[in-house]
């Protein structure tokens, strides 16, 4: 295949597909061939790929990465103890992208599916490989599906778990997530992203999410790499008429974070919840991309990310809104504020509106700075010492997003993490 | 009679620059297209020192090395440029007409509504104008005022050959040759421009406007400005036109520098309303601009006011860059697009000096068909401590068929910098309409009022004179766009 002039080599050529299993499904052997054939001529996204600006992939390119698949000294036989345990939720867990029964629980209400089962029209309809270079990149490799699908209130929170281990060699893997939620169906979902430590691990999930009318997803997402690790997630999302989905992503480390989620309007009066929060130290990166497209009239959307960053890491928020010329009456709202903690970070923020309906409301605001004066005065005046000042200043001010999590153990979890996040750091800053 | 003698001295001058410039379109029209050819001839023409055309054939050459690098992130669409079907000289200008009964009756209308006086109007529609009127005099009795006080400002043309040293230390210094495609292509085959020097301390006491220089300005569609505020000195410098010039060109690539020492500072106003095509689309000015200003020095400050009315394609970002610590950038923007009219327009401010300060004010009011793009870049060095940004831009939507998007770039690298950006969009709200109808005003008097009183906060940073006519300008623009 002819390649453009200019890319950067990648470790996701000839080789790394010739180590890929072969898929046994042929509906999956031509999709992935079609993807290919999208994916090799540009292959990864360089720094002049507009949506790529600020999260360039360098570093990831240069890890002889194998697939995760051919790599057979991989042993992961339990979750790993520091993930986090919610009460009364059930468990799916997936080790480099494989479903592990064995470790998973059933859950009442949610039928799970390989891609046998799945309904075959519902993969590769909103993430297609043109729309973006990563979700072209899983569905090049990708060797199955986990399907979900819910038809009715499902009462206990499910908790997707995905571990990322390698051997001795750094290993990526390409999952794909498939989830439907019927007209009239809820769910809450939870999902840990980790790593063992070891050797690098690249995560590229694609996650394909349909909602019926009516219907109402709560999608928690953490993710908490290991230092070394990537993880660039693509997340599609369709609403229809009358449907809510309440999302949150927190990002607390990882090498090269990418959480990019893409909503599509489909019905009038939807509503669309989109949040998240991100802490940095070390040499992190984590990129937030959103775009949220109000295709119908009368929906609303709404977005606020907040994140701190110390050391010498980097935070992007990337944030589209776009409002097509039949969707009057939309709302559409976004926010972006990030704290500094230090010298040596920085931020990069494009808060974008595209706008083509005149009876709307839109609007967004960013901004950027750190930890005010007064407000350390103020605290210091009271006898607190400046240490426990500013750990009180950031998780208020990370609060402000972690606060529109509507569940409550959820909200809590995601809490202690962000204070277990904010006492490692002054661990560090102590010692 | 000294005076006498003067004004007929400076009409002797001006008449024999447009005689020369007659002369070269009858017959030393530059063949259409570019080539290294055709830069020799305008340099040959302005009668160039070498040192001049070298530069132009080094932009040139590497402007050949750009073909795959026209900008294309701008949210504009338009047929691709065939830069080898047009005229780098002398450009196409009409005969001049010999009384106002052969203009268009559209355009003295538009003249009328924006009050501007007779002989104005005859200058502006390109009828030749006796010249020995009020505002030429007037305006060499102001030049020779400036002279005296050690200001310089003349075409550019001149500078290069009365001033080398100044043009040569500055210009292509804020925006070089190989910045971007058409700013190459300006340095190449650029015609004419103002050159202004302020010198030290001086305060300069009245506006400097291109409307002076009327005639000079027909020159060419490739402008190139480029003015310099010593220490301590101020300047406020008025460009374009508030009426609509009956300009057929198609591109017009203009390169404006601005330089701002210690103290000094530069205010920069523009209105532009160039042809903005017909109500269907059809022809209007392709405006690519690269503005850029430089406060090089200690507290020096630049202001660029921009009221945006015209041209069918504006590609537009008047800059600061913020080099000087306590130095300070504003950007004070109204862009009005109606019919099929694109713009895409703002402004970057680049902070590295220390407790440097920026404000943005973009208001974007979007009618008919057009689209209307506010797309602006603040980026905080690490070494701007205490950088202040504070943004805010407004989109105003006339009608279900037009667009209105802002793209921001907030890059930060600075913990004590704070960076503030707010932005919104929304529609006249049809109970202001109603309230100004009840009280007896038009549906299009309601609107005007209304979108004046949405970019009041940009009007006002306007000259006062050109605020008038700017204020009458965006109830013009809008004509037609409701109802």
């Amino acid at each position: 295949m002819k390649r453009a002039p200019g890319l950067m080599d990648h470790p996701f050529g000839a080789d790394y597909a010739q180590r890929t299993l072969a898929p046994a499904d042929k509906h999956l052997a031509g999709f992935r061939e079609q993807a290919r054939a999208v994916f090799e001529p540009h292959g990864l996204p360089g720094p002049k790929n507009e949506s790529w600006r600020f999260t360039p992939l360098r570093s990831l390119a240069k890890v002889p990465f194998i697939p995760a698949d051919a790599a057979d000294d991989v042993d992961v036989s339990a979750v790993p103890p520091g993930v986090v345990s919610l009460p009364g939720s059930a468990r799916i867990v997936l080790v480099n992208g494989v479903y592990r029964r064995d470790l998973s629980d059933a859950i009442e209400g949610v039928e799970i599916f390989g891609l046998q089962g799945a309904d075959r029209n519902l993969l590769g309809h909103l993430a297609t490989a043109a729309s973006a270079p990563l979700a072209a990149l899983n569905a090049s490799f990708m060797t199955g599906a986990l399907a979900l699908r819910v038809n009715g209130a499902v009462p206990a929170t499910l908790h997707l778990i995905s571990i990322a281990a390698a051997g001795n060699q750094p290993v990526a893997f390409h999952p794909r997530l498939l989830i439907s939620l019927a007209p009239g169906a809820s769910l809450t979902l939870v999902e840990t992203h980790c790593g063992l430590p070891g050797q690098a691990t690249f995560a590229n999930p694609v996650t394909e999410i349909t909602l019926g009318e009516d219907a109402h997803l709560r999608r928690y997402v953490q993710v908490a790499e290991q230092d070394d690790s990537f993880h660039l997630a693509t997340t599609a999302v369709a609403l229809a008429a009358n449907s809510r989905m309440e999302g949150f992503h927190l990002g607390l480390g990882g090498a090269l974070v990418r959480q990019e989620v893409n909503v599509v309007m489909r019905g009038t009066a939807a509503a669309l919840e989109l949040h998240g929060a991100y802490a940095l130290g070390g040499h992190d990166h984590h990129d937030f991309t959103t775009s949220v497209n109000h295709h119908v009239p009368g929906c609303t959307s709404s977005q606020v990310f907040k994140g701190v960053v110390d050391g010498e890491s980097h935070g992007v928020y990337q944030g589209r809104i776009h409002v097509a010329r039949d969707a009057q009456k939309t709302d559409a709202r976004q926010q972006h504020k990030a704290l500094f903690l230090g010298r040596g970070p920085q931020i990069d923020c494009k808060p974008e509106l595209e706008i083509y309906a005149d009876d709307v409301q839109c609007a967004h605001g960013a901004a950027t700075g750190e930890i005010d004066a007064d407000h350390m005065f103020f605290l210091a005046a009271r006898g607190i010492d400046p240490a426990t000042a500013r750990m009180l200043l950031v998780e208020a001010f990370l609060a402000d997003a972690v606060e529109r999590i509507s569940d409550e153990t959820v909200r809590a979890a995601f809490g202690r993490d962000i204070q277990g996040w904010l006492s490692r750091r002054n661990l560090k800053a102590a010692a | 009679m000294a005076v006498t003698r003067e004004t007929a001295a400076t009409v002797r001058d001006i008449e024999q620059y447009k005689y020369g410039f007659v002369t070269d379109i009858e017959s030393d029209m530059a063949p259409k297209g570019l080539n290294e050819d055709t830069i020799r001839f305008i340099s040959a023409k302005k009668n160039e020192p070498d040192w001049m055309l070298e530069s132009r054939l080094k932009a040139y050459r590497h402007w050949l090395t750009l073909a795959d690098e026209e900008p294309t992130w701008a949210k504009l669409h338009y047929p691709k440029i065939n830069y080898q079907d047009s005229y780098y000289y002398a450009a196409p200008k009409q005969a001049k007409l010999a009384s106002l009964d052969e203009v268009d009756p559209k355009l003295l209308e538009t003249y009328k509504k924006l009050g501007i006086p007779l002989l104005e109007q005859q200058m502006l529609a390109g009828v030749a104008v006796d010249a020995v009127f009020d505002s030429v005099s007037v305006a060499t009795t102001y030049k020779k005022k400036l002279q005296e006080m050690g200001v310089i400002f003349s075409p550019i043309s001149e500078a290069v050959h009365k001033h080398p040293d100044l043009v040569k230390k500055y210009l292509g210094s804020v925006v070089p040759y190989t910045d971007n495609f058409f700013a190459t292509l300006n340095a190449a085959v650029f015609t004419d421009g103002s050159f202004v020097y302020i010198p030290k301390g001086l305060r300069c006491p009245m506006e400097l406007s291109t409307y002076f220089r009327i005639n000079e300005k027909n020159t060419g569609q490739f402008e190139r400005t480029l003015i310099i505020a010593d220490e301590g000195s101020y300047v406020s410098y008025l460009e374009g036109c508030t009426a609509p010039q009956r300009d057929e060109n198609q591109l017009h690539a203009a390169v404006v520098e601005l330089i701002a020492l210690d103290d000094a500072e530069i205010k920069y106003s523009t209105v532009q309303n160039w042809f903005p095509g017909d109500a269907d689309g059809k022809g209007g000015i392709y405006n690519f601009v690269t503005k850029r200003a430089a406060c090089r020095g200690r507290n020096s400050k630049v202001m660029w006011t921009q009221v945006e009315t015209g041209s069918a394609i504006t590609w537009k970002y008047p800059s600061c860059i913020l080099q000087g610590d306590n130095s300070s950038g504003e950007f004070y923007s109204v862009a009005i697009t109606n019919n099929h009219q694109q713009a895409d327009t703002g402004t970057k401010m680049i902070h590295l000096g220390k407790n440097t300060r920026s404000k943005i004010i973009s208001k974007g009011i979007s009618a008919g068909h057009a689209d209307n793009t506010y797309r602006g870049l603040v980026r905080i060095g690490a070494k701007a401590d205490g950088a202040r940004n504070y943004t805010q831009c407004d989109s105003l939507l006339i009608g279900s068929t037009c667009g209105a998007h802002t793209v921001p770039y907030i890059e930060t690298r600075n913990p004590t910098a704070r960076t503030e950006h707010e932005a919104t969009t929304s529609k006249i709200s049809e109970d202001q309409l109603f309230y100004c109808m009840q009280r007896g005003m038009t549906q299009e008097e309601a609107v005007s009022l209304i979108v004046n009183g949405f970019c009041k906060e940009v009007l006002q940073t306007l000259p006062m004179e050109f605020a008038v006519e700017a204020q009458k300008l965006v109830g013009i623009s809008l004509e037609g766009s409701v109802g």
